[in-house]
């Protein structure tokens, strides 16, 4: 039945809303054709319904088939458009190679024009008081003071913060420290994080 | 260290860089509520990145782990996270909504009364290029010969003015009606001022735009 | 909005502080404070209270409404009354999540102040949820919510106006009486927000 593979598409771009999957040239490819087969049926009984008329439902029902299924492959490759955008704000404007592999070439060369054009107009912001733009990719989470309460597990000793503070890590201290510093001696097992 | 008083034009008063950031606060605020984009606030946001880079001239001047620069320091960050997401927030709308926004800002920029700035423009259109040449190669120049026209009417999303807002009145405005689209039973309220309502946001997006309330 | 960017607004808060060092006045965008004088209060934003208080440089004063009494009377108020309480501030949640949960120790009996805010938060909840029924059965257009706070309206989004949105629709669609005919338009969707 007509505009059954479209619907298949569209399920299937559906079942994964979070990231993207593989383009689906084949399918895409199916969907056109039938659009073809549809397209030449409907040229051939338009010229012969002049004389009979019952085919103008056929004909009728033929077209909204292929308007239906034109809207479908636009909707398919609207919904991965915006999926690609996210990559650009998330990945910048080099994707890793398996990402890149999701994308049908024509998907590629747009998302490399999209990062284009915003480069451009990143670069714009300011430009009247000798700014050299704006990066908006960063910046896009109110920001924390990011600091993590831990516990001291061993008789560690002094540690110096990046900002000049020294904290002595003596054990079963409580300290609130920058979660980027603590990292590693959590790791080694010297902190342990409280939640 | 001190903020300088900020002479915006020769006729306005001197306006501080204080000001300017509530005000680009609440601009940003209404960006992100409104279901449509808004007039830009171009000047506020380089009245604010002038301020961005004299203070970070300044923070440099003193040792990294001079107490006042790490306090100044996370005020900037404040301050580039409400930039970065007010610009953010209105490319989104820009993109979402290319088509019908091309559309408007022509008829805008012959009034003189833009909602986007130069660059903003320049990137709708750029970005309504690309949607249209990407369409037409990965699909439209494929489909048979009659369907392949890029349908700008059918393509077109626009914003529901009619979707429903938070606001707060910042000064009492009386007379708002509410339309009743169903039946002639048309309603006027009146906004007092600090009173808070939850309404469709047409009736009410002029008061947006000219800052008598604020979309919470 | 999500409830972090509510926060942020809410960090702008002027809160009290009593600093254990001594600085000049400092020139923040945002405005000035100081001098910092060591054991002397002084008011700085809440944001920076925090950050100086994780870096062990402050106590925090607790605010005039972090009080048992002016809590118990507002719960009192607010359990009375059919309308909702003006609270203390438009962020009271933000203030209280933030002081308590890096400075507990410098606000009295914080455990107690902890949970009657709760109380008082799940009063106003419940009245929200009772009044968002009543708004969408009257019809579901307009509604006043004065002394509402930005997380509480925020909690109730998109559920309430989205709601309110479909209500609307279902109006305008009610409105048309004659029955859709079979032709190619049909394919294509009417109503003001239409997508591809």
């Amino acid at each position: 039945m007509f505009g059954e593979k479209v619907i298949e598409l569209l399920k299937e771009a559906d079942r994964n809303r979070e990231t993207i999957d593989q383009f689906n040239d084949e399918k895409i490819r199916q969907i056109i054709e039938e659009m073809h087969v549809l397209f030449k049926m409907n040229m051939d009984d338009a010229n012969a319904t002049t004389e009979n008329k019952s085919l103008w439902t056929t004909v009728q029902v033929r077209h909204s088939a292929l308007e239906r299924n034109k809207r479908c492959l636009l909707a398919y490759l609207y919904n991965r458009m915006d999926k690609i955008k996210t990559l650009r704000w998330e990945f910048g404007s080099v994707l890793p190679p398996d990402v890149r592999e999701l994308l049908s070439d024509t998907e590629y060369d747009w998302f490399s024009k999209y990062s284009t054009n915003l480069a451009q107009y990143m670069r714009s912001l300011g430009e009247d008081i000798g700014y050299s733009g704006i990066d908006l990719t960063e910046n896009l989470r109110p920001p924390k003071w990011l600091y993590i309460e831990v516990l001291c597990l061993t008789d560690y000793g002094k540690l110096e913060l990046e900002d000049g503070d020294v904290v002595m890590l003596k054990k079963n201290s409580r300290h609130f420290l920058p979660t980027s510093e603590c990292q590693t001696l959590i790791r080694q097992g010297v902190l342990k994080q409280i939640v | 260290m001190s903020t300088e008083d900020l002479d915006l034009s020769a006729d306005e008063e001197e306006i501080t860089a204080e000001t300017v950031l509530k005000t680009l606060q609440s601009a940003w605020q209404n960006e992100r509520l409104a279901p449509e984009i808004l007039p830009h606030r171009n000047d506020m946001v380089e009245c604010m990145l002038g301020q961005i880079q004299h203070m970070e001239r300044n923070i440099n001047k003193l040792p990294k782990t001079d107490l006042r620069a790490c306090i100044h320091k996370m005020e900037l960050n404040r301050i580039k996270y409400i930039i970065c997401n007010y610009l953010k927030t209105r490319l989104n709308k820009i993109e979402k909504y290319c088509i019908s926004i091309v559309n408007e800002e022509r008829q805008r920029t012959e009034s003189g009364t833009n909602y986007l700035t130069p660059s903003e423009f320049r990137y709708a259109q750029e970005y309504l290029v690309n949607m249209e040449n990407h369409l037409k190669n990965t699909v439209l120049n494929h489909v048979p010969g009659r369907m392949q026209t890029f349908e700008h009417n059918k393509m077109a999303v626009y914003p529901n003015l009619q979707s429903h807002v938070f606001l707060k009145a910042n000064s009492t405005v009386n007379g708002i009606v509410l339309e009743d689209m169903i039946g002639d039973q048309d309603e006027e309220i009146d906004l007092e001022e600090d009173s808070q309502h939850i309404l469709q946001y047409k009736p009410i997006a002029d008061l947006v735009k000219n800052g008598k309330v604020q979309l919470v | 909005m999500d409830p972090y960017e509510i926060e942020f607004i809410g960090e702008n808060r002027i809160v009290s502080i009593i600093p254990n060092f001594s600085y000049d006045k400092i020139y923040l965008i945002c405005g000035e404070f100081g001098p910092f004088r060591a054991g002397l209060p002084m008011n700085v934003p809440l944001w920076l209270a925090v950050m100086l208080k994780q870096k062990q440089k402050c106590r925090l004063v607790p605010p005039d409404w972090m009080d048992l009494d002016v809590l118990e009377n507002i719960k009192e108020e607010e359990k009375r009354s059919r309308f909702f309480t003006k609270m203390p501030n438009e962020h009271y949640m933000v203030e209280a999540k933030l002081i308590l949960g890096a400075a507990s120790e410098d606000i009295p009996r914080a455990a107690e102040i902890k949970t009657i805010i709760k109380d008082i938060w799940d009063i106003r909840m419940s009245k929200l949820r009772t009044s968002m029924d009543a708004l969408m059965k009257s019809g579901g257009s307009y509604g006043r919510l004065d002394h509402l706070t930005m997380m509480e309206i925020n909690s109730v989004k998109p559920l309430l106006p989205a709601a309110m949105d479909e209500l609307y629709r279902i109006k305008m669609m009610t409105r048309k009486s004659t029955p859709a005919t079979l032709n190619t338009s049909t394919f294509s969707q009417s109503g003001s927000s239409q997508n591809i």
